[in-house]
This record gives structure tokens, C-alpha cells and sequence, in this order.
């Protein structure tokens, strides 16, 4: 399977789960363990050749000239992330699937896991440091929907935000830090990248990449000071954090700095930040887990913990104590995912995560109480599980560095650290599970059913096999990974006995040291309760405050929701702009010679400018405003004709039409006059805003129309190939259908949209609300006429609808070589439907016919997106058209276009729109008492009461 | 021939230049609305008629092609402009008129309007009142 696919199969796959939630939640959550096998199988079927020591590549040019590249390769390295990522991925799948509730809109779930599943496998498989950073964004931007899936809780909108926060501006530094190392070595590519380390480390712009790329992994793997937003992610569902803080989101900046150890490492720049920072995080989160009442918060703690462990082992710098850190990523992600969902399983059973609240439920829920105890044991360093092994080689790995010329330092400091871990492993033994039962669970606890506990139960039978057998489970795995972190051939011995040796004895100490920490746990908790602290949180919300404020001020100022000033503002920096490449540019009269004045056009101008002028007087005036609006765009329409323009007349004119149509069934339900609501001052000011700009355009285009084109237009080109290229001789529509097919695709998808749009205002608006009362007792403000649907005018329309058909038909028929095409059919079919409507009352109307109009927008876009889609199989890029000529028996010879097809979708999705817009202002009318007549023609029923009265 | 032709198709375009005209100076000068209708009426259907027959002459005898849009553009017109003047009317009279004014109907209605005596249809009412929004979770 290629890499690029399995890269993509998450992102892919996450259209699924939304989809097939309605087949259920079983479908739903077998879809998404489905996807992430099938990626995960791509991944193990590269892994024999990966373990042989081979590099599985896949490369697609992207943005060549950016150096973005989608290239992707696969080494030791990131086929054990590839794995875990995908592996506990699918574990948390099946524990999700029993641990939401059926209140959780699980299809959601899904999806954003996916989501953020293929941005960690994008990260860990990409060979171009510019993809990489990509994916690294979309992570931070997955991982915040996830945290933030409790969408009711504060706490998980503040802990995403904060995450968000966090890691995204770690984001920032590291996309300097990338950019910056790409202009050292002279490419974006990875393994270029890799095999520069010395170009690299003599580069003065080492350190400051060397900064910014550690900003980007601190923050990401919540290092000191940085750490403060991970147990804030823990508001998140547990599912979620088991994923993120065990084997995902917080291992890829572990990842990262494993990936950049070849080039970055072995400097005392990169050991005194690294292996520092690491260290000064594993102590300190260490402690403040043991103090933590929160299952969940201390589990969080000692997850920074262990970040903070592996983070000082790669700084380190030597490639035994790399291999140390391998080792201890595969035992941390499984002894944590357990644990994790352990917690979750604790929570789920017993409806509390607090410490104090619990204990003795060794005999309610034995299941989860070996499972716990197997991971927390081997979180302790408990032999012979796996945590064990890999704490061992660390602190052997401490003894022999040197920090600042002092021996003692970082092994006494890493036996204090692995003694606080012992200590709160064993709290969370015995503080949960062990001790008396009480009676005051907030929900009596049982073990949950086999779907829940299965992934974590097979986590920790990994963490026994791999502590009783490591060399056989993962002594392979180790060995190919280290080799390609380190670059070089990695040896790989782990064993439980090394014989009297420093570790040993420190590991003694920090069990001893642990277990007395724990039975005086009690006064010093009270001391740590005592000492004041500082809260991460209140200062992070003390640090954003002024941004945000900040920010706030300036949204509000530009966006207070008063339209004319948005369209003030722009008016005025465009009039300002224009006015400056004015006056700073030079300036020639136009060479061009006026064409003389004609009397018939000038007559057209005179209208307009009336109809223009009258409409500033009446505008107040709603029902003559329109009146001038249609005589506007009927002088509009009669310009172009002047100026050998039909298509756009008959467009012009057919809009025309629906428009005012529409607008007075609209209309009917508006006040009829237009109310003063602002002063006079501002008045002026909108008006002098308007002239500037119309006297400005008008200055433009005289100007622009009294010289010869500077350049060669496009127009020569489309004249000359519309009938070779396109088939057609009506330029204006080939245009439309083909060569910019792809421009009439979107637009024919905003009208759609549009269409859609207006509907769910209107439906919003009748679900209740003001504006559904107002309608309720609407009382007509004007008398209505005697007969509503009159006999005339619906035997009328009743004879024009087939001819109207049929010069619908005729004008999208002849579109392609003549004035018309689907957009103007479309136009003179829905203004031939509507006036049906019209005649005889939409409900009447809409009773006889079964065109869903929503479909008819639905269609029509599928219709042109299938067309464009038609060309790739003939291996033409898409939207290419094709046409050929004919000859059936008894008719001429005549000619077929694919453009046809196109042009029957945009025909659809116009008359789809027209119509469904109609609909939705039927349906106020009906909102507002509208009777539906049972004959295509009657009177006006509640007129009768008042006339006979009046007789 | 031809220039029998040719006579026929000038005194048609002429004759109908003279409706415009006066279509055009009746609306302005006869004094309301029901009088004023009938000046554009004759524009539209002699005026514009004349126009489009003398077009289809045209092109049937100098061009050798019959065009048949001007038989459909003069259908829709002789079919919509009676229809406008009947509606400007009715408009009028319902803003403006006097119901004792008008002849009787000889109907229970006001308006005369085509009713089928044997079958009475009530028009129905299809407005549904929307359902009360569920009580708002307390969480």
C-alpha cells in the first residue's frame, strides 16, 4: 500500500462515521476500527522490509516551486509511531464505542479521531519538513475539537482553547525553526535534511532553529514550562485522553525530537536545553501527581512525567541512551493507554474520578483492578514488567552523564523523580482499589461488559509480555527504530539482571523511598495543601486577557453588525486607494475619439438617468421603488441589445422579470413605505459615499474606454477557438459551459446555495419567535380584491405555460450556437411555472405537481459535477468537453456536445432556486392565513362577510 | 410585385407608427385612469402588431425565410395585453371605486366572477400552528 494512501485513508475514511451513524452505533464504530485496520495492515505490510533495514518512500509533487512536496517515507522510526498511533488507535475505537453514552453524537466522535489519527500519521510519515508542519498544525487543530467534544462542559471549551493555545503557538516557532533549517541544507526533504549534520551544527543559525524547533516539541509534549496545558486536555472524554496523552498528540514532539536527533543532537547547546528541561519535568510533575486526588489529573501529571524522562534521555545525545528512550515510549504508551482507560472504566462504574471518594473496590471490580494494578506496577518500576527494564537503563544512562562538570546531579535527580513515580503508582493501587469497602460509592461499581475492559486488559498483558520477554516481544522492533533515530546501527541488550550495578540499588532506594513517601502521605499532603503555589491556569487566563481584549476591542469596532458602515468603510479604502494610484501615477487623456451621440441611445440614457433620479425622491415609496428598479434593468437590458450583446439582454431581462416577481409577493408582507430611521447629517454623508464612488467607477470606465487595451485581450482567443474547441458558435455560451466551465460551476453552486439559504431563513423564522407571532395575526393592511385567482388570468397563463415550455426548450437548445443556454431556459421556465403559481395560489398549484425543489437544486449541481467528472475517463482533466456530429435516418445531420450536459445542471439548479424561493415565501403567506382554494380559480373568501354586509 | 410588397409593409409600419403615437399622447392627455387605459392598449396590440406583421412580410418576400417568431411574439401580446388592462382596471376599481356605482352582478358576490353553482368548494385552511418548544433542560 502506498504511503501516500495510508496517509490518506484516515482523513478519508472520516466521511464515514457521520454518515453511518444512522445505520446505528455499531455500524458506526465497526466503519472507523475498519478504516484504521485497513491502515494500519498497509503499514505491517511495509514491516518486514522496514526491520531488514530498508526506507519505503512515495513521492507527489505538490507545490514543486515552494519545495512542498507530498513525499512520504517510512524507516524504524516511523513505523513503531505509524504503529502505536494506529494500533491503540483501534483499541480506543472499541473502548469508545462502549464508553460513550447514547447521549454523545458518536458519528462526530468518530470523525474527529479520524481526523486526528491521519494528522499524527501524516506527521510521523512525511519525508518534506513542510508537510510535516501541516499535519503538526492539524493536529493542534483535531486534538482541540477532541478535547472540546463535551461541548456543555466549560472546562473542556477552556482546556481545548488552552491546548489550542498552547501547542498552535508552539506551532508558530517551529515553522520558523523548519524554514530556517530548509535554508541551512538547501531543500525541505527530511532525509536530505538528515544526512547534513554537520553543515547544519557549523550553521550560526543552528541555535536559533535549535530554539524554535524546540518550542514547537516542548510545547507539543508539555515540557517545563510549558506543561501546565495537558492536565487541562483532561476535561476531554477519557477515550480521548488515553489516545492523546498515551500513545498520540504528546509523543509528537517526542517524535520530532527523535527525528531531528541525527542533525540537532550531540551539542552542548541541545544536552544543557534538552536533557535539562526533561529533567526538571519528570521531578516536578512527578510530585505534583502524587498530590493530585483526580484519577485522571494524576495520570495526567505522570504522563508529564514520563514525557519529562524520555525528553532527557534524547537529550542525552548518546545513542545508547536514544535506544533507552524507544524503549520507554512503546512501554509508556502501553502501561498509560491502560491505565487511562482504566480510569475511565473507574468513572464510568462509579461516576466519581476523585481519590478521596474511593477505595476498597478490589473485590467489585476485580477485572479492572489487575488490569490497573499490572500498569500501575510497571508505571512504579515494579520487575519484571516492562517498566522496569526501561527505568533501569535509565537510570543507568544518568549515572554515567556529567551535568556542569558535577557527577551527582542528574542521577540523584532521576532517583528523587523515580521515587515520587513510585509513589503515586502505589496510591493509585491502594488508594482506589485497596482498603475497606465503603457504602457511599456515588453509584455502586461493577465491573463494566468485556467491550470495555478487552483493550485495556490486552495492553496489559503487553506490558507482562514485553517485561517478561523483552528481547523476544520487542528487542527487533527497539533495535530498527533506534537504528533510525540515531542513525546508525543501534545495539539493543535489555535484560532484567546486570548484576550489582548503580541502577539496582538505586531503584531499591526509590521503592523504599516511595513506599514510606506513601504511608506519609497524609501530613504531607497537608504541607503541600498549606504551601501556596502558583496556579496555571488563573495565569495563563491572566496572560490571554489582554489579547483577547485586545482583539475583542478591534472585532468590535469593525464588525458592530451595521452593514452601511462595513460597506462605508470598504467604499471609502477602495475611493482611497484609487484616488492615490491617481495622484502618485501619471495620467494621459485617453487617445480615442468619442463616438458621436445618437438620438435613440441618448433617449435610453435619459430614461435610465430619470428612472435613476426618481428613484433617490421615492424610494420610501417600496411599490414605485420597484417600478423604477424594473425600469432600470429594462433600460439595462435595452443597452444591451443597443450594444450587440443579446445574451446578455435576454439574461438582463428574463432576471428581470423573476426578480420583481418575486420581490412583490415579498413585498406583500412588508411595510409599504420605507421609514426615516437616520439623521439627515448621515444621510448626506451615505449620499456624498455613494457619489464619490459612482462618479469614480464612471471616471474609470471613461477612462478605460477612451484608449486601446494595453495588453492583447483574451477575446481573440475565445472568438478563435470557440467552434474549433468548444463546438459552438455563440461564444458568450461556450464561455460559460467550457472554457470557463469550471467559474459557472461554482456560481451555479452558490445559486443553489442561495436557493437553500433562503429556505432555512424562512424556516428558521417560522419555528417560532416574533416574527412567526407577527405572521400569525397578520391582518392585511390593505383591502384585498374581490377575486383572488381570476378566471382570465389563469385560463391565460394555462395557454402560455406549454409555448413558454417550448421556447424554454428552444432557447436551451440553441444556446450553444445561438443567443440563449440553460441559464436563460432555465429563467423563462420558472417565470412560466411561477406565473401558474400565481394564477391558481401556490398551495393549489404546488398540490399538482412532484418536483421536489430541493432535489431539483440537488440534481442539478450532480449533473454538472458529473459532466466535469465525465472527462477524467477519457484522461482529460476536468471539465474538458467534447462534441461530434450525428446522422440519424430522417433527420439532418447534427451536432452533440457534452457542454450540453453542463448546461442542463445549471438549467436545473436555476430553476430549482427560482422555484424554491417561491415556495419559501408561500410559506409565510400560508404562515399568515393564506387559504388554499380547491378550484384553480375563486374569490377571495373573508371579503365575503364585509361586501354582503356593505349590500 | 415587389413593390406592391413593398407599399403594403410601408403603410403597415406607418399606420402603426401613427398607434404609438397616439397611444403614447392619449396616455397623457385623456383625463383618468379608465379612459387613459385605452390609449397603450392600442399601442401594444395595433401598434406593435402592425410592426411585427410587417416584419414577417418582410422577411417572407425579400428574404425568401418565414420567420415565425413574430406570429408567437404577436400571440403573447394579443393574450397578455387584455389581461394588463383588465387588471389595471379591477385594481382601479377596487382602490378607487364606488360598489353601488357598479352594475349589479346578478351573484351573491361583489365581483362577477366564474362559480360552478352545483359545487361549492370551500377553500381550505392549511396553516399549521408550530408546536410549543420542549422545556429547556435544566443543565
Amino acid at each position: 500500500m502506498s504511503l501516500a494512501l495510508i496517509a490518506a485513508l484516515p482523513f478519508l475514511g472520516a466521511l464515514l462515521p457521520g454518515l453511518l451513524i444512522r445505520a446505528g452505533r455499531n455500524a458506526c464504530a465497526t466503519v472507523t476500527g475498519a478504516v484504521t485496520a485497513l491502515a494500519l495492515l498497509g503499514i505491517l505490510l511495509h514491516a518486514p522490509a522496514v526491520m531488514r533495514g530498508e526506507v519505503i518512500t512515495a513521492q507527489i509533487e505538490w507545490l514543486p516551486a515552494l519545495g512542498l512536496n507530498a513525499n512520504f517515507f517510512l524507516d524504524g522510526l516511523g513505523m513503531l509511531f505509524a504503529g502505536l498511533i494506529l494500533g491503540i488507535g483501534l483499541l480506543i475505537i472499541l473502548y469508545a464505542r462502549f464508553y460513550l453514552s447514547t447521549k454523545d453524537p458518536m458519528g462526530q466522535f468518530y470523525t474527529y479521531l479520524l481526523l486526528f489519527q491521519g494528522a499524527m500519521v501524516g506527521i510521523v510519515l512525511s519525508d518534506n519538513i513542510l508537510l510535516l508542519l501541516v499535519f503538526w498544525e492539524l493536529t493542534s487543530l483535531s486534538s482541540f475539537l477532541l478535547i472540546g467534544y463535551w461541548k456543555h462542559l466549560p472546562e473542556g471549551r477552556q482546556g481545548a482553547r488552552m491546548a489550542l493555545t498552547v501547542t498552535g503557538a508552539g506551532g508558530l516557532a517551529m515553522i520558523g525553526g523548519m524554514l530556517i533549517l530548509g535554508n541551512i541544507v538547501g531543500s525541505y526533504d527530511l532525509t536530505v535534511i538528515l544526512q547534513n549534520k554537520d553543515l547544519i551544527q557549523a550553521s550560526d543559525w543552528y541555535f536559533p532553529a535549535l530554539i524554535l524547533i524546540l518550542l514547537g516539541a516542548f510545547t507539543k509534549s508539555a515540557q517545563f514550562p510549558f506543561h501546565f496545558w495537558l492536565p487541562h486536555a483532561m476535561a476531554a472524554p477519557t477515550p480521548v485522553s488515553a489516545y492523546l496523552h498515551s500513545a498520540t498528540m504528546v509523543k509528537a514532539g517526542l517524535f520530532l525530537m527523535a527525528r531531528m536527533w541525527p542533525v540537532l543532537a550531540g551539542t552542548p547547546e541541545w544536552f544543557y536545553i534538552v536533557a535539562t528541561t526533561g529533567l526538571i519535568t519528570m521531578v516536578m510533575a512527578a510530585k505534583i501527581a502524587l498530590f493530585k486526588d483526580d484519577l485522571k489529573a494524576l495520570l495526567a501529571f505522570s504522563t508529564v512525567s514520563h514525557l519529562g524522562l524520555i525528553t532527557m534521555l534524547l537529550g542525552f545525545g548518546t545513542a545508547e541512551a536514544a535506544t533507552v528512550a524507544v524503549f520507554h515510549i512503546i512501554n509508556h504508551a502501553t502501561f498509560k493507554a491502560a491505565l487511562f482507560m482504566s480510569a475511565g472504566i473507574v468513572d464510568h462504574e462509579t461516576h466519581t474520578r476523585d481519590i478521596k471518594r474511593l477505595g476498597g473496590l478490589r473485590h467489585l471490580m476485580p477485572i479492572t483492578f489487575t488490569i490497573v494494578c499490572v500498569a500501575a506496577l510497571s508505571m512504579a518500576g515494579i520487575p519484571p514488567l516492562n517498566g522496569f527494564l526501561s527505568k533501569e537503563l535509565m537510570l543507568e544512562e544518568t549515572v554515567h552523564t556529567v551535568w556542569l562538570g558535577n557527577h551527582w546531579v542528574m542521577p540523584v535527580l532521576a532517583t528523587i523523580g523515580a521515587m515520587f513515580s513510585v509513589a503515586y503508582s502505589f496510591r493509585l493501587i491502594a488508594h482506589t482499589f485497596l482498603g475497606p469497602v465503603r457504602d457511599d460509592y456515588p453509584s455502586k461499581p461493577h465491573d463494566p461488559g468485556f467491550g470495555m475492559w478487552a483493550a485495556p486488559a490486552l495492553l496489559a498483558a503487553m506490558v507482562i509480555a514485553i517485561g517478561v520477554m523483552p528481547m523476544t516481544t520487542v528487542g527487533e522492533l527497539v533495535r530498527t527504530t533506534a537504528s533510525a533515530v540515531i542513525g546508525g546501527e543501534a545495539e539493543v541488550y535489555i535484560s532484567h539482571w546486570h548484576g550489582f550495578v548503580p541502577a539496582l540499588w538505586m531503584s531499591i532506594i526509590a521503592v523504599g523511598a516511595g513506599l514510606v513517601l506513601l504511608g506519609a502521605h497524609k501530613p504531607l499532603e497537608a504541607m503541600w495543601l498549606s504551601t501556596p503555589r502558583p496556579e496555571a491556569k488563573a495565569i495563563f487566563d491572566a496572560i490571554m486577557e489582554p489579547f483577547a481584549n485586545a482583539a475583542r476591542a478591534v472585532t468590535d469596532r469593525l464588525h458592530d453588525g451595521a452593514l452601511a458602515r462595513y460597506l462605508a468603510v470598504a467604499t471609502l479604502t477602495i475611493l482611497a486607494a484609487g484616488y492615490f494610484a491617481y495622484e502618485t501615477g501619471t495620467h494621459t487623456p485617453g487617445t480615442r475619439a468619442l463616438t458621436p451621440i445618437e438620438p435613440v441611445p441618448a433617449i435610453g440614457w435619459l430614461l435610465l438617468m430619470g428612472a435613476t433620479g426618481s428613484l433617490f425622491t421615492y424610494h420610501r415609496n417600496r411599490l414605485l421603488a420597484l417600478v423604477l428598479v424594473g425600469v432600470i434593468g429594462l433600460m439595462v437590458s435595452v443597452g444591451f441589445v443597443y450594444l450587440s450583446a443579446p445574451d446578455l439582454a435576454l439574461t438582463q431581462i428574463s432576471v428581470e422579470v423573476a426578480t420583481v416577481m418575486l420581490l412583490l409577493l415579498a413585498l406583500n408582507f412588508l411595510p409599504k413605505d420605507s421609514p426615516v430611521e437616520s439623521t439627515a447629517g448621515r444621510r448626506g454623508r451615505d449620499g456624498f459615499i455613494a457619489a464619490a464612488a459612482g462618479l469614480g467607477i464612471g471616471a474609470l470606465i471613461y477612462a478605460l474606454m477612451t484608449r486601446d487595451f494595453a495588453f492583447p485581450t483574451i477575446a481573440e482567443y475565445h472568438l478563435a477557438n470557440s467552434k474549433p474547441g468548444g463546438g459552438g458558435t455563440n461564444v458568450v455560451n461556450v464561455i460559460l459551459v467550457d472554457f470557463r466551465g469550471y467559474d459557472t460551476f461554482g456560481e451555479i453552486t452558490v445559486l443553489g446555495i442561495a436557493g437553500l439559504v433562503i429556505y432555512a431563513l424562512v424556516e428558521a423564522l417560522l419555528r417560532g419567535g416574533p416574527a412567526n407571532d407577527r405572521l400569525l395575526a397578520w391582518v392585511p393592511d390593505q383591502k384585498r380584491a374581490g377575486d383572488r385567482h381570476p378566471l382570465m388570468l389563469v385560463v391565460a397563463t394555462r395557454m402560455i405555460l406549454p409555448i413558454a415550455l417550448m421556447v424554454g426548450v428552444y432557447i436551451f437548445l440553441r444556446g450553444h450556437n445561438e443567443p440563449g443556454g440553460g441559464f436563460i431556459a432555465g429563467l423563462v421556465v420558472a417565470i412560466a411555472t411561477i406565473m401558474q403559481y400565481m394564477a391558481s395560489g401556490f398551495g393549489w398549484a404546488a398540490a399538482r405537481q412532484r418536483i421536489d425543489y430541493h432535489a431539483l437544486i440537488g440534481w442539478g449541481v450532480t449533473i454538472a459535477g458529473l459532466c466535469g467528472v465525465g472527462s477524467w475517463f477519457a484522461a482529460r482533466p476536468f471539465m474538458t468537453t467534447n462534441y461530434g456530429y450525428f446522422k440519424l435516418p430522417f433527420l439532418e445531420k447534427f451536432e452533440l456536445a457534452t457542454a450540453a450536459i453542463f448546461d442542463l445542471g445549471v438549467f436545473l439548479t436555476v430553476v430549482g432556486a427560482v422555484m424554491l424561493a417561491l415556495a419559501s415565501i408561500s410559506r409565510i403567506a400560508i404562515r399568515a392565513g393564506e387559504t388554499v382554494n380547491v378550484e384553480p380559480f375563486d374569490i377571495q373568501p373573508d371579503e365575503e362577510a364585509a361586501t354582503e354586509g356593505a349590500r | 410585385m415587389e413593390q406592391i410588397a413593398e407599399i403594403v409593409i410601408s403603410l403597415l409600419l406607418v399606420a402603426a407608427g401613427i398607434f404609438g403615437l397616439v397611444g403614447s399622447y392619449g396616455l397623457l392627455k385623456l383625463p383618468d385612469t379608465m379612459s387613459r387605459l385605452h390609449a397603450p392598449t392600442k399601442a401594444t396590440t395595433l401598434g406593435v402588431g402592425g410592426v411585427l406583421i410587417a416584419s414577417m412580410l418582410y422577411f417572407w418576400i425579400f428574404r425568401d425565410t418565414l420567420s415565425w417568431h413574430e406570429l408567437l411574439i404577436t400571440m403573447f401580446l394579443l393574450l397578455t395585453a387584455p389581461i394588463t388592462a383588465n387588471f389595471i382596471a379591477k385594481a382601479h376599481l377596487h382602490r378607487f371605486g364606488n360598489a353601488d356605482d357598479l352594475p349589479d352582478t346578478q351573484t351573491d358576490h361583489i365581483w362577477a366572477t366564474f362559480e360552478d353553482e352545483a359545487e361549492e368548494l370551500q377553500p381550505v385552511m392549511t396553516r399549521t400552528t408550530p408546536k410549543p418548544a420542549p422545556p429547556k433542560a435544566d443543565h
